[in-house]
């Protein structure tokens, strides 16, 4: 199965140096909203920044972009 | 299995809060034994056959759901014990109970340990504030997963490891924690590395190094002091 990296960018950048093997995109999309929500759950914020300026950035093995989420979706 | 430890300088806080006489109690059937990662105490309905106290490795209490996917509901390190309850009686597991941090355990047989508690008032009754005790925590984690954040719940917990093994290095893997809090391993490994990056903890693979315990501290949620307080030794000491 594929790698799939889900990293959080604003000015700052928050890797995710994993990544998880999903099936195809679709199912990192689903597995994206599901961190989505983990990671806003009773969450302002992530290194002293609102998720209103996060953005979830799904890239593939290669290094490409995705899609990407704005966090703000999930507060 | 290696003899029976010295209880008197025991690791674990149950035990060195024994009187000698009750420690007697136990002689040769008290044996210290290292016991690896993933070694399986007890399975949920489980008669208990043995008694952990925890020298130096952590006891992970984990529920199961048909599909697979675990949580865990409780730890236990040197300041308590798996299967303590089997003093009353024969007492089947409520739980998965798994070696999650390699080390040393004093075991002793549950029958063994029921003996010796039918013969000392004061055994019995630090087994019915310890029960109390864990009955306090299950309560407490249970809302703090309804309630708190997960970078909350995740300093909590990396705190509540190093007290229970009295190291501030936690072998465990983010796939682990993931399965432990609930949460999908590319959380806690995002979670994580804003931990690493505020430089409250260091991650290497399989290996979690807590660098700044007050930082930690400020970000755990208020859980942490509550089951902190409920298992301070003082309060499960015999009088």
């Amino acid at each position: 199965m594929p790698m799939y990296y889900f990293h959080l960018s604003n000015d700052d950048k928050v890797t995710d140096v994993d990544g998880t093997d999903l099936a195809n995109v679709a199912a990192a999309r689903i597995h994206a909203i599901r961190v989505a929500r983990e990671l806003t759950f009773k969450s302002e914020g992530l290194l002293d920044h609102s998720w209103a300026v996060w953005r979830m950035l799904v890239h593939d093995d290669g290094g490409i972009e995705l899609f990407s989420l704005p966090l703000s979706d999930f507060e | 299995m290696t003899n029976a430890p010295d209880l008197s300088r025991s690791d674990n806080r149950l035990l060195a809060a024994l009187p000698r006489e009750t420690l007697a109690l136990f002689g040769q059937d008290l044996k210290q034994v290292l016991l690896s990662p993933g070694a399986v105490c007890y399975e949920a309905g489980d008669r208990i056959d043995r008694v952990y106290f925890p020298l130096s490795g952590m006891i992970s209490l984990l529920v199961a759901g048909r599909n697979g996917d675990v949580v865990e509901t409780g730890i236990v390190g040197r300041e308590g014990a798996a299967g303590l309850h089997s003093g009353l009686g024969e007492r089947r597991s409520y739980n998965r109970a798994i070696i999650q941090i390699p080390g040393h355990f004093a075991v002793i047989s549950a029958a063994h340990f029921e003996r010796a508690v039918s013969n000392s008032p004061p055994l019995r009754d630090l087994i019915v504030r310890y029960v109390e005790s864990r009955w306090a925590e299950a309560q407490q984690i249970a809302a703090c997963n309804a309630l708190h954040s997960g970078t909350a719940r995740l300093c909590r917990w990396l705190l509540q490891a190093a007290d229970c093994t009295g190291s501030d290095h936690v072998p465990l893997t983010q796939e682990y924690l993931a399965d432990m809090l609930g949460m999908r391993r590319t959380t806690v490994t995002l979670l994580a590395q804003e931990l690493q990056k505020r430089q409250a903890i260091r991650y290497t693979r399989g290996r979690i190094t807590l660098l700044d315990r007050n930082m930690l501290e400020a970000g755990a949620c208020d859980c942490y002091e509550a089951i902190k307080r409920e298992n301070h030794p003082l309060r499960i000491e015999v009088d």
